[in-house]
């Protein structure tokens, strides 16, 4: 009996020394999340990478090896260069909104005032909705013959204003009444960066306020012995110490953004004519519906390596603004 | 603050908020239109009218519950809902299970992979699901799982486990050193010292990862339309959209009532949780 | 009913499931079988000797939702579970949104299982590698009821593989839809393009524009190619190549995106750019146009809408001539494809011919809007068809007398006088119809160069096909 506990007792004492160990303990605790993500991600994309150098075609996961011709071929294309632009501006153009609102929105949601517990809950509404549900409620909104936006308007005597304006501004020229939010493609194109900035607006006041309050209140003491107030504080102080949070925001909005597909299928379909197709909604119509799936597969990876680019950039430029 | 501040305030936030809202509050409305008041281009879009157009002060006696009847009653409306809840939950559970290990693995032991990773889980991000389906369609269907739950259970955390893993990474590095210290000092393994002590504190971390990773599952909708295709398994994201618009005709009412529903309790959640996230983030990624 | 019932029943039913499944058996052999089982209910397949039972087949279809809810209730819960019962199968139908149909099926191709029959809006041609093929089964058919219609084995049939990929359940024709008294208050005719041309100011004069779509979405696909039909501007040849950009088929295209150019700017507005599958008919419903070009889904939901007025004076016409002919499109073309990898194909074999034996009750249950592809599926042919269409109660009577017309004279397959192949499925569905005649109604592109870069980018669809041997 003795003997077999001092036999066990050693190698109970290796097992748990091996547990302390960081070199053994560290992949163990990641292992299971690697591998998941291998299994269940990376091989899906490496086929997919493989299949866009393939002309596969249907759902059929194999085809012939045809190099880069369907990226040279989609490059050729005037449809998939505007979608590829369209994609850049979408993800620009509402992101930069996102950054200004949620800059300003969380300045002042971080006040104390009477119902602000209404007025946030209003301003988390579109992120607890599911976006394809809440596309299809704009979609309603800016409806060829319903829009609430255009009765809107049109009661207060607003519409042939902003006709004029957007003519003034050569925006849209020609335009009628009521307006196409959806059938004029510059029109389109507005309501569609709209829908996204409204989408991940919430989100980023959130990031934004969660990265005000992360600043020492030494600072704030500091530059109010300083001197520093209001718009001052805010350029030299505020924003600065920000700016991690906020690139982080703005990473996360420009990945969620460039990436989606619900919002231009569910409003335009990638029209009028084709001209707010973005790469997810092109890859969709080439690869899905019309079954050319290695073209469509070269047309969905082709930002690939321009955001991770970007995502990297911004990650070490995050990780240099907070250390210093 | 001061009279002038409060005033700005309010100027600044309330407009925000109509922005935000207002596709929701016109939901809200519309849902309870009749047929022929909807129809109607020269009816007001913000009450309901009477047939010939006319309004009431009682108008609410010009409205209908017709909608939202036939939602839950003639199209399998509950079961997505408690299909998108289980789901969720499942999904959250799993995603707890495989980031708070490598979260910390990542955070206390690893060194210098941390900035590495991060980098390597945001590029999951990149890939986008409008062709990862296919693919997934095979392995999902080998694992027999076609036409479950189970199968949207298996393939959502591949989204929610790289953000969480990143940010209880964050979340974990805040947290005091010493405190472990103290527990190994007396004699607890690490396994031990990171149940009893860190756990009960990474409290907010968690309830962040929590409702981000449920928004992301509640959101998603590609894998949930080509995974699953009979009604009774849907979810509301992809059951909806499937049921309510049949070709020609949307079920505009319906569809207004089917957003709302999930949306405002979701939104009366976040919100009152909003503090603890916010600290959960904070506590996070930037220290 | 009762002279179908034994017709069928003499063609299909059996005892034993094997000899069910594979061949169907003689009047003789049935009757005597059947003969002494008449406390059992008869259904339109004779006997359901298997009502009630637990069935030891499965036969799962996927389909769409279709545009009339009724015909989906009977389909599901009388036709499928009868022809079950018949047959000792389980058949599980699943609906879905029909523009969910591509990806759903590339998901199941890609996981090489799921559904046995596989139905698609129009002629999947991209997928035909995976399905088997069902020339046999079209044999079959043919040998009972006689040819099936033009627009079916053109849409179906692959002269480069020589075999029918897909099986032809249905086609629903494209009528013009429009408000009599609004034309008759603006003296405006249907009868050519060039009477609609210089209608359409008059029509929008009067409040209620012409509804016309150039959107990215189905109807104005099937739409805008009848036009360029009517105008003789082929897309394809007879042989599946590419013509539109040259000769009398390139001046045709132009003629065609210069009337619908000139229909635009004088009568209508640009809603028609914005819209989606079910705009025209929300706006043709709510009293706004006065013209459309649908399927019947419009003048059905006016019926049932409650708006008696707006539903008499909803009347049907066939497409306007053009200089070259009329001719439409169909507007939807359901085929069955059988995957490879289907469990039970047998089932899923005798299922379609099964259907294409006695088809007068789809017809009549999809109130029109499913036409046989094999004309005397339903007996006595486009004569029966007319007798039942011009029954239909709804005012004014005999409306839906045309719609035979339109079916039986005027519509035909997508890639006329070509195949439909996937050539032509992927020029509609990334929408470079629309997007030609978008881009010259308002004034971004002359109509020269707009057909130009339509041929061009055809072209080079049709090298990548031609490459991969499907067209």
């Amino acid at each position: 009996m003795e003997a077999q506990a001092a036999r066990w007792t050693p190698t109970r004492r290796r097992w748990r020394h091996a547990l302390e160990s960081r070199r053994v303990l560290a992949p163990l605790l990641i292992a299971p999340a690697v591998v998941f993500m291998v299994l269940v991600v990376g091989v899906p994309l490496v086929w997919a990478i493989y299949l866009s150098f393939t002309d596969a075609v249907g759902g059929s996961l194999s085809g012939h090896w045809v190099g880069f011709d369907n990226f040279t071929n989609a490059w050729h294309d005037d449809n998939f260069r505007r979608a590829l632009r369209n994609t850049l501006i979408f993800t620009l153009a509402s992101q930069a909104i996102v950054v200004v609102g949620a800059a300003i929105l969380s300045n002042f949601l971080v006040r104390d005032f009477r119902g602000k517990w209404i007025i946030r809950f209003l301003v988390v509404l579109p992120w607890a909705a599911p976006v394809v549900l809440s596309t299809i409620i704009w979609l309603w909104l800016l409806d060829s013959l319903y829009s609430v936006v255009n009765w809107t308007l049109a009661e207060l005597h607003l519409d042939h204003a902003l006709v004029w304006l957007l003519g003034a501004v050569h925006l849209e020229e020609g335009a009628q009444v009521p307006l196409q939010w959806l059938g004029r493609p510059n029109l389109a194109l507005i309501a569609i960066t709209v829908v996204h900035a409204w989408r991940i607006l919430p989100f980023a006041v959130v990031i934004f306020i969660a990265g005000r309050s992360s600043i020492p209140t030494e600072v704030e003491d500091a530059s109010r012995i300083d001197g520093a107030t209001g718009f001052k504080k805010l350029w030299y102080v505020d924003l600065p110490l920000q700016l991690p949070i906020a690139l982080v925001a703005v990473l996360f909005g420009i990945v969620f953004t460039a990436v989606d597909f619900a919002v231009v299928y569910i409003l335009t379909h990638g029209g009028p004519f084709n001209s707010t197709q973005v790469l997810p909604t092109w890859a969709y119509a080439v690869g899905i519906d019309s079954g050319s799936l290695g073209e469509g597969a070269a047309i969905s990876l082709f930002l690939f390596p321009l955001l991770v680019l970007v995502t990297v950039g911004m990650l070490f430029f995050a990780r240099r603004a907070q250390v210093s | 603050m001061t009279r002038r501040q409060t005033i700005v305030t309010y100027l600044v936030v309330v407009p925000f908020a109509i922005f935000l809202a207002f596709p929701f509050f016109f939901a809200l409305i519309t849902m309870f239109k009749t047929n022929l008041d909807l129809a109607n281009v020269e009816h007001v879009p913000y009450t309901y009218n009477d047939l010939a157009g006319n309004l009431h002060w009682d108008f609410w006696n010009y409205a209908t519950f017709e909608h939202v009847r036939f939602l839950f009653e003639e199209t399998n409306y509950p079961t997505w809902l408690l299909n998108t809840v289980i789901v969720g939950g499942a999904v959250v559970v799993i995603t707890l299970l495989l980031a708070m290990p490598a979260g910390y693995a990542l955070a206390r032991l690893a060194g210098g992979w941390g900035q590495g990773a991060g980098v390597g889980i945001f590029l999951v991000y990149l890939v986008p699901p409008t062709l990862l389906f296919l693919p997934l369609s095979r392995l999902v269907s080998q694992l027999g799982l076609k036409d479950s739950l189970w199968a949207l259970i298996l393939v959502y955390p591949s989204f929610t486990v790289p953000f969480a893993t990143w940010l209880l990474m964050g979340f974990f590095k805040t947290i005091p050193q010493e405190l472990e210290e103290a527990a190994l000092m007396d004699g607890a393994s690490r396994l031990k010292a990171l149940r009893l002590i860190v756990l009960p504190v990474s409290l907010p971390g968690i309830l962040t990862v929590v409702i981000f990773a449920f928004s992301l599952c509640v959101n998603e909708f590609i894998y949930a339309f080509t995974f699953i295709s009979s009604s009774e398994q849907r979810t509301i994201s992809a059951g909806i959209p499937n049921d309510l618009i049949r070709g020609d005709v949307f079920f505009w009412q319906s569809l207004m009532a089917a957003t709302l529903i999930p949306a405002i309790p979701l939104a009366l959640l976040y919100n009152a949780f909003l503090d603890r996230f916010i600290k959960g983030f904070t506590g996070g990624a930037f220290r | 009913m009762a002279d179908a019932a034994d017709e069928v029943a003499r063609a299909g039913s059996a005892l034993t499931r094997s000899d069910l499944l594979r061949k169907g058996t003689t009047a003789a052999f049935a009757v005597s079988m059947f003969g002494g089982l008449t406390d059992r209910a008869l259904g339109v397949y004779g006997p359901l000797k298997f009502a009630k039972k637990e069935l030891s087949g499965e036969l799962r279809i996927m389909t769409w939702a279709h545009f009339v809810p009724d015909y989906d209730k009977w389909l599901d819960g009388t036709y499928a579970k009868q022809w079950g019962e018949a047959n000792d199968v389980e058949v599980k139908i699943d609906h879905i949104n029909n523009a969910l149909l591509y990806s759903t099926g590339a998901a199941e191709v890609a996981a090489q299982s799921g559904h046995d029959l596989f139905w698609f809006i129009s002629p999947p041609a991209t997928f035909q590698k995976q399905a088997i093929p069902v020339t046999d089964l079209v044999q079959e058919v043919s040998k009972k009821v006689g040819r099936m219609t033009r627009v079916a084995r053109k849409s179906t049939y692959n002269p480069a593989t020589k075999q029918f990929y897909g099986f032809p359940e249905s086609y629903a024709p494209d009528p013009v839809q429009y408000r009599r008294s609004q034309l008759q208050q603006a003296g405006v005719s249907l009868r050519t393009w060039d009477d609609l041309r210089q209608g359409a100011a008059k029509l929008k004069a009067i409040g209620h524009p012409v509804g016309l779509g150039m959107s990215n979405e189905i109807d104005s696909n099937m739409l805008l190619t009848s036009l360029l039909y009517c105008y003789g501007g082929y897309i394809q040849n007879e042989d599946n190549r590419i013509v539109i950009g040259q000769g009398a088929n390139r001046k045709g295209a132009i003629q065609a995106l210069q009337v619908m150019k000139e229909i635009y700017s004088s009568g209508m507005s640009d809603e028609v750019f914005a819209w989606t599958a079910a705009s025209n008919n929300q706006a043709f419903l709510a009293g706004r146009l006065s013209v459309a070009l649908n399927a019947i889904s419009i003048v059905r939901s006016a019926e049932d809408s409650g708006n008696q007025a707006l539903s008499d004076d909803t009347w049907l016409a066939s497409i306007p001539r053009g200089p070259v002919q009329r001719l439409g499109n169909e507007h939807v073309m359901g085929v069955y494809l059988i995957w490879k990898f289907a469990q039970n194909k047998e089932a899923a074999q005798k299922y379609v011919v099964d259907q294409m034996l006695a088809y007068e009750d789809h017809f009549v249950r999809s109130k029109f809007y499913n036409f046989p592809p094999w004309t005397n599926s339903i007996k006595g042919g486009f004569k029966t068809i007319r007798e039942v269409a011009t029954k239909d109660p709804h005012k004014p009577k005999g409306k839906y007398s045309i719609l035979t017309t339109i079916a039986e004279k005027y519509t035909t397959n997508p890639g006329h006088p070509g195949n439909t192949t996937p050539v032509m499925d992927e020029i509609y569905n990334t929408f470079l119809i629309p997007q030609m005649f978008a881009e010259v109604a308002q004034g971004k592109s002359s109509p020269a160069d707009a057909v130009g870069r339509f041929a061009s980018k055809a072209q080079s669809i049709y090298r990548k096909w031609h490459n991969q041997k499907l067209v």
